[in-house]
């Protein structure tokens, strides 16, 4: 009795992904380290293969100086910049393929072609950001937690180009999306990039957050409900310009335990176009979320 | 735990010199973290409980050092997310979340286990072998009274010990047990009867004073005075001095790094030959 008790044990361990010494290399990941919203690249590290299982933390640990408390989960300093920790409202948060983790850095494992960005905040105005732009493509090409979700684009009436444009981005990217109209249920397990003027696409549920603040979305830009106009929020979640017709905004959010939802979305067609064409490596790198003046001008978010 | 005078150097040194040489023991367990430092400084406790005749105290206080630094070195590595050579994965562990045992955490660990043994038997010589009424006497300057009250409760503790023995002896004699209300009785009017005669002798000897304090006897530092102080003071000199150059430094995270070398050794040679050397003279202690 003893002894089948012992096998099941080490049978469930072995299952849950248990051994003896660092496991399996993990291959092609990296990270990057940022503070105030992108705004300064603190570094830069890759590792085409690492040195066995790797977990956030020491992955962050093995590239740069790093300084923690509470045990080792969580991070203080960063080559040597520093979160104010306790009783502070700027701390360190990061990002895995552009997903804000439910988990500490030491518990979130990494998977191959994982990219981790670690950025320093101001929280006040936005607790939880849970979805960023800065890693595209991730996360439609590797997914979260090693495991890839079907992507779908789901596009406005009257937005074609707009819509052709992403397809084409992503098929770039090496990214395959099926195509639904607006409005198609989803499961938790998709991840969806909602093409259309904003007046068109608000009434998804999970974009539906944006129109409601930072505090709501984690998204630094707020559409007037009807659509006109955007206003971009800087770092306090305050309104710091309006912009008018042919503005565009690239921005992410999640609901619930949904997989992460994009919006690709604008004042009008014009400016939805300007942000399908927007979307690509160069643009959006560091960016949480991406606004687009009238004139076609990138405008980070949260604005300065 | 009770102090007895026995034949050794330690117990003839006066109590403000054997606790400054006990003291700079247990500062060398706080300031170092260098498993060979804690090591020496092990070796050196060791060696005076051994010196002092303090063995039979070790039955009690040696498996209490040794659970506690087993247990903290067992637990470190499983609370503790820090270090980067994964030595065992075990996998997810529900609100735990992922757990990696590292090898850094493991070792950090058994440095912490081993300073907590070097902590509480450094207490054993300083229980066995000083005198509490004259670490007490050291603070008469500062609170007499409370000296006092220490000192008699420090004596009442035997007493009383005694006493309860007395007392379930003679339950074990009833044919039936009293009752509580019976034992709470008699344990009171015996507290009573106690302090009416710790009162009474206090007056008899003058404490009763209105706070004047009985007269102070000076006695000549004793060359075991002398030898235990500079002995103290060797050991927390060349602690504090290697600890401000950075010897014997330990970073257990990201990676273990240790300093080695000829200094950390002579550092922990120093510790033990210095913590030793008093009880080499036994001039003057009567066997």
């Amino acid at each position: 009795m003893i002894h089948r008790a012992l096998l099941a044990a080490a049978c469930a361990l072995l299952l849950g992904g248990c051994g003896v010494g660092p496991g399996d290399a993990t291959k092609g990941v990296d990270a990057r380290v940022t503070d105030d919203f992108g705004a300064r690249v603190v570094g830069a590290a890759a590792a085409e293969e690492t040195r066995g299982e790797e977990t956030v933390m020491r992955f962050l640990q093995r590239s740069f100086d790093v300084t923690t408390a509470y045990g080792g989960g969580f991070v203080q300093s960063i080559d040597g910049v520093r979160g104010q920790g306790e009783g502070g409202s700027v701390d360190w948060f990061y990002y895995v393929n552009g997903i804000e983790a439910p988990k500490g850095a030491a518990s979130t494992r990494l998977f191959p072609g994982d990219r981790v960005w670690w950025d320093r905040h101001r929280w006040e105005a936005a607790m939880h950001i849970p979805a960023v732009v800065g890693s595209w493509p991730e996360p439609f090409r590797r997914g979260s937690g090693g495991e890839r979700y079907p992507v779908r684009l789901e596009c406005a009436s009257g937005a074609d180009t707009a819509c052709r444009t992403v397809q084409g981005r992503l098929a770039a990217a090496g990214v395959t999306a099926g195509r639904a109209g607006l409005g198609s249920s989803a499961g938790r397990d998709v991840l969806r990039l909602v093409v259309g003027p904003w007046a068109q696409i608000r009434g998804d549920a999970a974009l539906n957050q944006i129109g409601r603040g930072a505090a709501a979305s984690g998204v630094f830009a707020r559409p007037a409900a009807s659509g006109d106009t955007l206003s971009v929020l800087n770092r306090a979640g305050r309104p710091a310009r309006t912009l008018g017709a042919g503005a565009g905004l690239i921005a992410a959010t999640r609901l619930g335990e949904q997989q992460p939802t994009w919006a690709v979305t604008g004042t009008d067609a014009r400016g939805t176009l300007a942000a399908a064409r927007a979307l690509g490596t160069r643009t959006l790198r560091d960016r949480f979320a991406l606004a687009l003046d009238p004139a076609g001008r990138p405008v980070p978010l949260p604005a300065r | 735990m009770i102090y007895r005078r026995r034949p050794t150097p330690l117990h003839a040194a006066r109590a403000a010199a054997a606790c400054a040489y006990l003291g700079s023991l247990l500062l060398v367990a706080l300031l170092f973290e260098h498993p060979l430092v804690l090591a020496a400084d092990l070796v050196a406790v060791l060696g005076v409980i051994v010196l002092a005749r303090a063995t039979p105290a070790l039955r009690t206080f040696g498996p209490l050092a040794l659970s506690l630094a087993l247990l903290i070195a067992l637990v470190n590595p499983f609370v503790v997310r820090e270090g980067l050579t994964v030595i065992a994965r075990l996998g997810e562990l529900g609100p735990l979340g992922r757990l990696d045992l590292t090898l850094e955490a493991t070792v950090y660990g058994g440095v912490l286990g081993l300073r907590a043994a070097v902590l509480i038997l450094a207490f054993v010589p300083y229980s066995t072998a000083v005198d509490p009424d004259g670490v007490l006497r050291l603070f008469r300057r500062f609170g007499f009274r409370s000296a006092l009250s220490a000192t008699l409760a420090t004596r009442m503790v035997g007493v009383l010990a005694r006493d309860a023995r007395r007392r379930a002896d003679a339950q074990r004699c009833r044919p039936r047990p009293a009752g509580r209300l019976a034992m709470t009785r008699a344990v009171t009017a015996g507290a009573l009867d106690r302090a009416i005669d710790v009162a009474a002798t206090l007056e008899v000897r003058g404490y009763g004073a209105a706070g004047r304090r009985p007269p102070g006897t000076r006695t000549p530092w004793s060359r075991h005075d002398l030898a235990y102080l500079a002995a103290g003071m060797l050991i927390a000199a060349t602690a504090i001095a290697a600890r401000a150059a950075g010897l014997a430094a330990l970073r257990p995270y990201p990676t273990l790094e240790l300093s080695t070398g000829p200094l950390v050794w002579a550092l922990a040679g120093l510790i033990v030959v210095a913590a030793w050397l008093p009880f080499a003279d036994r001039r003057g202690v009567a066997a």
